[in-house]
């Protein structure tokens, strides 16, 4: 542990308000300070390893919005991330999350897991589906899964032409694989409109995010060392995400595990300064859209910024930007656009009281903006605020290149 | 720990939830933004002032000691309780009463955030002036207890001066109420001011009226360097001994510059001395005036650059340096000590000469940053507590830093508040029968010393 980095926290507590979780509970133990302040005793013998830590250390959304707040430019994130395999090791998981661990850490098993799923969906019955869920999420407001995987439907690789624009690596993240195919369409779209040749390459696997979130370190470099093989390739230009949760692991956890993991260090930092989020891509090569000449109906578009694009990317002035520019919205944003949804991974079914509280106000906050769709291009953050609607008042949520797609020549 | 029966009963009062004593969670309040701690033995979130009562007659049923607490921001140790006892912590008590623009006040529970003052106020134009450099975190109960400060206090005045009436606990758990929703009220003595201040040590406040502003037409902001510390000290004081009456008029040193442009790049000049952040407010016509005279004045002690924020990005971009300089100190070294001593204006310039002599004297280095128009500097010394030899040069500095504010008029703290941080330096700024004074009304009020024992009174 770095003693340093941590004893710099000047303990001002500028994060506190920062913090999603903190705003919710109003309680220190829930703050990034406390977090840090109880990692520092821990390091230094004064506070034992406990549940009741590892509790307070997982009670958090990972979604850097302290470190953005932080004068002092303390990396919270890679503080906790460590400290969270430190308690997974003392310490059982919940039995959910002790399940994705064991489906994420195989592609075999979420290929699997997503077909029963599938079944499953078709076969419980819709009370079921009304009275169970996952966190507060009813079980009918779940996305259905694909019919086939996104990257068995897709080619591996699409060429249009002989003169490609560059070549593009695309990592699809698992749910566009599983859950929202018509996301990976679009971009693919999207790309070979702009005139891209495309790479998906079939051996990539779940990014590994997830399961370091929950100190499962070895299924996560299963995962990591599959991914930077399948990734590593000379012609690709840009390694292209579509959720900017899968590009945080590519382009900060890998490297921030690379000496731990004993990972090529080579391979990880090309991979690494390759990465890319497609909102900010397309943003910079906006030029490269030619949009239909039919009289466009536009609708009324607000859009959810996902932490981590914000936190790990830095991009979502980008990306705000490009709906301003898209000719078939009008983008209205929400005052609290850049607030946290409650999503974080598995932060809504771990902690689904703190978490209805912070998707009930996004949902207010949009409500406002009378639009008609709500984009967002985090899978996380879309289940969570598509599942947490109000029948009756129920907005599209979707992946902005959704609505991009359609409308180019 | 408390006591078995002693337990129950507080949790009778705010119930399971509301009650924390296992070791990782009391830890979480032991600290402030000073640099030491103490644990409680245990911690309760209260939503009333029924609740505040009721658990002030447990403590003082049984002597445990109460400490306040609103979120923590306070760089002085104001609420660790170092006698041990109850944090009582009034985070989740944070409601907004009632905003009457109208009559130009608002109401608020002590858990309420500065800057949701703000947010609430600024739709109908109005503002509380205020401004703690902690005021997205802090709370108005926290605010109230350190008669707390901020830049644009030059102009507008410190907490105290928002202060129209107020409801405290005290010690016995008796609910006292006192001041009005008027400007006006000169009904019996001023308990407000006795109040806020008081650190928690006189009672505990549960709902205050706080006075608003409505917000200024015009804001002008500009930054002007200069070669010479001393010229920008002078440009200080003739500012002020001209009758201008600034907003804001923040000095930062050559070091303060150069740490914040280590860590920002902000464009600040590394060269410069001394650095000036100025914002004027007010009607249009008048800000325009008053921004040639200081022009003419800055210019004739020397200024070497004026930098003008044309837009709100501008302008947030200036204050955003100075908003960062304490981060950006605390990056240098393991710890940063910031005080806040305050001197007359026109003693500024020699103040700043002093605190640099000290600083040589102990091989230290001392950044100064000052709210230099109310002469309320904050020296910042970046150090490691692991560091014996260090700290007791640190120490020294500081010691020597208080005697040099007392010699010159001013005082031990212009904003921060005394806390753990400088009740030993007391008597360097008041004499024995006054000190006793206080202490005499600390017994009237909490006679068996249960609210915040361990402070400066």
């Amino acid at each position: 542990m770095n003693q340093k980095t941590l004893q710099n926290c000047g303990k001002c507590g500028l994060c506190l308000n920062a913090c999603p979780v903190y705003k919710i509970l109003k309680e220190e133990q829930a703050s990034p300070r406390a977090r840090l302040q109880l990692i520092k005793a821990f390091e230094e013998d004064r506070l034992l390893s406990s549940p009741l830590l590892k509790e307070i250390i997982s009670k958090c959304l990972m979604c850097g919005s302290c470190t953005g707040a932080c004068p002092s430019g303390i990396d919270h994130y890679s503080q906790f991330m460590e400290m969270r395999q430190k308690m997974a090791k003392d310490h059982v998981e919940n039995p959910m999350v002790k399940s994705m661990i064991w489906l994420l850490s195989q592609e075999y098993r979420t290929r699997l897991g997503a077909k029963m799923a599938k079944l499953g969906q078709k076969l419980v019955p819709e009370r079921f589906k009304e009275k169970y869920g996952l966190g507060n999420i009813p079980l009918k407001r779940l996305p259905e899964f694909n019919i086939t995987p996104f990257r068995e439907a897709a080619e591996e690789t699409i060429s249009h032409g002989s003169k490609p624009a560059g070549t593009i690596v695309y990592f699809t993240g698992c749910a566009t694989n599983y859950l929202y195919d018509d996301t990976g369409f679009s971009t693919l779209r999207i790309l070979e409109h702009m005139g891209y040749r495309v790479i998906i390459p079939k051996k990539q696997t779940c990014c590994g995010i997830p399961l370091l979130f929950h100190g499962a370190q070895k299924a996560a470099k299963n995962n990591i060392v599959t991914n930077i093989n399948a990734l590593d390739l000379d012609a690709a230009d840009t390694i292209l995400v579509d959720c900017a949760t899968c590009g945080t692991a590519l382009k900060h956890e890998y490297p921030l595990f690379t000496e731990t993991l004993g990972l090529d260090k080579t391979k990880v930092e090309k991979i690494a300064s390759k990465v890319e989020d497609i909102m900010s891509f397309i943003q910079k090569r906006f030029h490269l859209l030619s949009f239909t000449k039919d009289s466009i109906e536009k609708v009324k578009a607000t859009y959810h910024i996902p932490c981590h694009l914000k936190n790990s990317f830095g991009s979502h002035e980008q990306a705000q930007t490009l709906l301003n520019r898209l000719p078939c919205i009008v983008y209205s944003p929400a005052d609290n656009a850049d607030q946290c949804c409650g999503g974080g991974g598995s932060f809504f079914y771990e902690y689904p009281e703190i978490s209805k509280q912070m998707v009930t106000k996004k949902i207010e906050g949009v409500k406002a903006t009378l639009a008609d769709i709500w984009l967002t291009d985090c899978p996380v953050c879309r289940m969570n605020l598509a599942g947490n609607m109000e029948e009756k008042n129920e907005l599209q949520v979707v992946h902005p290149v959704k609505v991009i797609a359609p409308f180019l020549n | 720990m408390l006591d078995i029966k002693i337990k129950n009963q507080l949790i009778e009062v705010v119930g399971q939830n509301r009650y924390l004593d296992r070791k990782e969670e009391l830890a979480c309040f032991s600290y402030d933004a000073f640099i030491k701690e103490a644990m409680p033995d245990a911690v309760v979130f209260v939503q009333t002032a029924d609740e505040v009562a009721r658990i002030l007659k447990v403590a003082s049923e049984h002597k445990v000691p109460v400490t306040g607490r609103g979120a923590g921001t306070s760089v002085c140790g104001a609420p660790i309780p170092v006698k041990n006892g109850i944090v009582l912590c009034f985070s989740k008590m944070d409601k907004i009463i009632e905003i009457n623009t109208a009559d130009r006040y608002i109401v608020v529970e002590p858990g309420v955030v500065n800057a949701d003052i703000q947010n609430a106020l600024a739709p109908s134009g109005f503002f509380y002036p205020p401004d703690p450099g902690s005021m997205n975190t802090s709370t108005i109960g926290g605010n109230i207890a350190q008669n707390a400060g901020g830049p644009r206090c030059l102009k507008y005045g410190v907490t105290m001066d928002y202060i129209l009436g107020m409801e405290v606990v005290l010690a016995s758990g008796k609910i006292v109420k006192f001041g009005s929703k008027n400007i006006k009220d000169v009904t019996g003595y001023k308990l407000c001011s006795l109040f806020c201040g008081s650190e928690g040590t006189l009672g505990l406040v549960t709902q205050v009226i706080l006075k608003v502003l409505p917000i200024p037409e015009t804001v002008k902001t500009m930054l002007v360097t200069f070669g010479k510390l001393d010229h920008t000290a002078r440009a200080v004081s003739d500012i002020i001994g001209s009758g201008i009456l600034p907003a804001a008029m923040e000095l930062m040193d050559k070091m303060t510059v150069n740490a914040i442009e280590d860590s920002s790049h902000l464009g600040l000049d590394r060269k410069a001395e001394g650095t000036l952040l100025i914002e004027i407010d007010g009607v249009k016509e008048a800000c325009e005036k008053e921004m040639d005279n200081i022009i003419e004045r800055v210019k004739k002690q020397g200024a070497l650059d004026i930098q003008y924020a044309q837009t709100p990005e501008d302008r947030e971009r200036l204050w955003t340096a100075r908003r960062s300089a304490y981060g950006v100190f605390a990056k240098l070294a393991p710890d940063i000590l910031s005080e806040d001593v305050t001197v007359p204006v026109s003693k500024v310039p020699v103040m700043i000469k002093r605190i640099n002599k000290i600083g040589e004297r102990h091989g230290l280095k001392i950044g100064v940053l000052a709210h230099a128009g109310d002469g309320n500097m904050h020296p910042l010394i970046p150090a490691d507590r692991n560091n014996k030899e260090e700290w007791v040069r640190v120490e020294k500095a500081f010691d020597e830093i208080f005697h040099a504010a007392a010699e010159l008029d001013g005082t031990l703290s212009g904003e921060h508040g005394i806390g753990l941080a400088k009740s030993d330096y007391l008597p360097l700024v008041m004499n024995k029968d006054t000190i006793e004074l206080m202490s005499r009304i600390k017994h009237a009020v909490d006679p068996d010393n249960i609210l915040n024992p361990g402070k400066f009174v």
